[in-house]
């Protein structure tokens, strides 16, 4: 059995498969080979490239089996809640309750990728007013009427305010067709004022107490709603283990971000990654599972990094990614053109922060939401961008559109501004729709211009 | 006086002309769109004029915007780096049921406050505030008295007229004499309305509608509630709060149900024939509910979008109308 670390194709994934059998590596109850999630129709998977590694197809394999979790949760009697659009916040707390399960229905936005619009999710979407003007999350509209992509939830929590209007817009038109979701708001995060007391966030930002205490005003209306739908009491304690619990998680993420995007030598490929951060979101609806398939990536990437093994070339570009991709083969087609990742802000690193534990514990979380890169400035999001550029060392900024998104075509160009403004790299913006096959050869082209760009800066 | 301008309905002009400075509600002009952000796709139009005319203005000591849209909030991060005038960002939940949103609302206008005492504004007294209110309200009330008595253009013209120049001017445009008649009863919906879009009512009274209903944000939709009398001298800065935060309904409020309802009242009481919707491209908020008021309206609507203002569009606009106008006579 070879240990090069390498990406492969699906075909290839079947030899591999087998000879990581034979070798005996233990999986769990969801594992199997990654070919069989294509007769669940997740066609894009065949177009796929992925990291060679038991600990990738653990990952892989726990991703796409989140359905079936869930409809397990479903029979076994616990409450699917559906969080909408915080990315983070709401699930800490959720997951502290005995009988609950909490996803984000906001994930259907991948499906028309993975299943390369086979579900009709769009066209359902069309149907409903909502057309592709919209940002790709109008999928979820399409999944919740077909109720063929996650059971519906017991209880919808959606947070709204300082949103994107698509996102906030398409809740609306499902709440109109008479889904109830119980909304609650994040203010728009702004710097304090000189007579205000001022909190420091995670993650670097600033707000002042009252937003914080608005804040925690909300998260109190949840936890009430949550304690009300399980009759469970969340005391501090539970909340505070909780929080100790998310913390593990982005432990690990952090030290994975680090090694992946610092080492010499690339260590894990961009897909993995991406799909390793959004872990961190909801824990793909089993928290502690997270935590082991996020160990045995990060023990993965570390021997990697300890042995000089990697998956690139070491002259590969160093890019910064923001924005999260609705087709997932662009982060492989980035390491096509010669690039690799090295920092990203996929509009959750709210998600990936330390949750302060020294604090009382809603108080915590009322901090980790109003940190969310969306909830503030454009300016404050170029900044955070700016310090992980230095912090990570990206030669490059790549931005990556999101088809019809509210917030995209203004911040963009203030991100662009302040990046430049601060440092001397080039910066790219691409547009990456649900299945990029129409535009690939411009999308490449403009991907393979900037690592070029990046690498003759190298030789001057 | 030092003017202060903004566009957003849940700004309350009364209080920033109470602080003693001229509050100036703008209404936007296509020809004043941001040359810069013109090639940037999926930028609403009317942001893009805001940007444009915010930075093109001379004589305003300030300008005040508000969280209600995505793209506003965002026009707040470009002006404040490439403009000198002082911006004020103001938090306008999307929430209004619970006592906290309504608490937000008045502690932003409270922090308004500072924003406008710091550039020569002056905090107002009680009294103050209430005289203010009621030269408002007076003349709110006047204007809505008159909605019988004048032609559509005319009337949104007038409620445009107390946006910008404030009470004082606005009378001259409701001294009417008898009622305006005839013509297929219409509703107008959607988003703020800009200068060019004013054509739009005398378009349709020539095509034989008459809008009996300006339900846009610019129209009678983003006019507050009448004060009540004894509190506004109690309490004027809760009842300012109330008439604005609890009753201006607008698409972006979660949920949105109250617009509809304030909608079948209002479609009801005028006895409207057919709906003109107004959008804006990339508007997400507004063009959300189109299919939704399609379903909830058993009357015809009328799908009017707009990217910006030019002689093909207004022609398209035009046989639109003209054709929609056609099918309800």
């Amino acid at each position: 059995m070879s240990d090069i670390p390498k990406r492969i194709t699906l075909e290839e994934w079947g030899l591999r498969y087998e000879q990581l059998e034979k070798a005996g590596t233990c999986q769990p109850d969801y594992g199997g080979p990654l070919s069989r999630h294509i007769e669940d129709g997740d066609q894009r998977l065949l177009k796929l490239r992925y990291d060679n590694s038991a600990a990738a197809l653990r990952l892989w394999n726990f991703l796409l089996t989140e359905e079936d979790r869930l409809h397990e949760a479903r029979a076994a009697g616990r409450k699917i809640v559906g969080t909408m659009k915080d990315l983070g916040t709401v699930p800490v707390m959720a997951y502290c309750f005995k009988n609950i399960v909490a996803f984000y229905p906001d994930g259907a936005w991948w499906i028309p990728c993975v299943m390369e619009l086979g579900a009709g999710l769009l066209q359902i979407a069309d149907s409903l007013g909502i057309d592709e003007s919209f940002c790709p999350v109008r999928a979820m509209l399409g999944a919740f009427v077909t109720g063929a992509h996650f059971p519906i939830p017991d209880m919808l929590l959606c947070s709204v305010g300082a949103t994107c209007d698509d996102f906030s817009a398409i809740a609306q038109r499902l709440n109109g067709l008479g889904q109830p979701i119980f909304w609650w708001e994040i203010p728009h995060r702004r710097s304090p004022e000189p007579d205000e007391i001022a909190v420091n966030l995670p993650g670097g930002f600033s707000a002042p107490k009252c937003q914080v205490e608005f804040v925690k005003s909300q998260l109190e209306r949840i936890k009430a709603a949550l304690e009300e739908l399980t009759g469970e009491k969340l005391d501090e304690q539970k909340l505070s283990a909780g929080i100790k619990k998310a913390n593990l998680v982005r432990k690990y993420l952090a030290e994975l971000r680090h090694f992946a995007f610092t080492a010499e030598l690339c260590p894990m490929p961009a897909l993995e990654m991406l799909i390793a951060e959004m872990l961190a979101i909801h824990f793909c609806s089993d928290q502690q599972e997270t935590i082991n398939v996020l160990k045995e990536l990060l023990d993965e990437v570390t021997s990697r990094v300890f042995a000089g093994k990697g998956i690139l070339d070491a002259g590969a570009a160093r890019i910064f990614w923001v924005n999260p991709v609705a087709d997932l083969q662009v982060m492989n087609l980035l390491e096509d053109c010669g690039g690799r990742i090295c920092g990203t802000e996929y509009l959750f690193t709210h998600a990936l922060d330390i949750i302060p534990e020294d604090i009382p514990p809603l108080e915590a979380l009322a901090q980790m939401a109003l940190a969310d890169p969306m909830a503030g400035s454009s300016i404050d999001r170029a900044d955070r961008i700016c310090a992980d550029i230095r912090r990570f060392g990206a030669e490059a900024v790549l931005i990556s559109r999101i088809p019809g998104a509210s917030h995209c075509a203004l911040e963009g160009r203030v991100i662009c501004e302040i990046v430049q403004e601060k440092f001397d790299i080039p910066i790219l913006e691409i547009e990456v729709p649900p299945v990029i096959d129409s535009m690939r050869p411009s999308v490449q082209t403009r991907l393979q211009a900037l690592v070029e760009t990046v690498k003759a800066r190298r030789q001057t | 006086m030092k003017t202060i301008i903004y566009t957003c309905p849940y700004v309350p002009a009364e209080w920033i002309a109470a602080h003693g400075l001229h509050a100036g509600r703008l209404l936007l002009d296509h020809a004043e769109s941001d040359p810069a952000l013109a090639r940037t796709e999926g930028v609403c139009p009317f942001v893009r004029s805001f940007i444009g005319e915010v930075m093109k203005n001379k004589r305003a000591a300030g300008v005040v915007v508000t969280t209600v849209c995505d793209q506003m909030r965002r026009a707040f991060d470009i002006l404040i780096r490439k403009c000198s005038l002082p911006a004020f960002l103001m938090n306008v939940p999307n929430t209004w049921q619970s006592f906290e949103s309504q608490k937000l609302y008045i502690d932003e206008l409270k922090r308004l406050s500072r924003f406008l005492t710091g550039l020569g504004g002056k905090l107002p007294s009680n009294d103050t505030l209430a005289g203010i209110m009621l030269e408002y309200d007076t003349t709110r009330a006047s204007i809505l008295a008159a909605r019988d008595y004048l032609s559509a253009g005319r009337y949104a013209e007038a409620i445009a007229s107390l946006g910008r120049d404030g009470p004082d001017k606005t009378l001259d445009y409701v001294t009417a004499v008898e009622p305006v008649i005839g013509g297929v009863r219409l509703a107008i919906i959607g988003g703020p309305l800009m200068r060019q879009d004013f054509a739009l009512f005398d378009l349709i009274e020539q095509s034989g509608g008459r809008i009996v209903l300006d339900a846009t944000e610019t129209g009678e939709r983003g006019l507050c509630a009448g004060f009540d009398r004894r509190r506004l001298h109690d309490e004027p800065l809760m009842e300012l709060a109330d008439a604005y935060f609890g009753s201006i309904q607008d698409a972006s409020r979660r949920p949105n149900s109250e617009l509809y309802k304030w909608l079948q009242r209002e479609l009801a009481s005028r006895q409207v024939q057919g709906i003109i919707f107004r959008r804006y491209l990339w508007c997400d908020m507004w063009h959300a509910e189109l299919r939704r008021l399609k379903d909830f309206s058993d009357l015809p609507v009328l799908d009017i979008d707009t990217a910006g203002d030019n002689e093909m569009e207004r022609q398209r606009t035009t046989n639109r109308i003209r054709a929609f106008m056609e099918m309800l006579q």
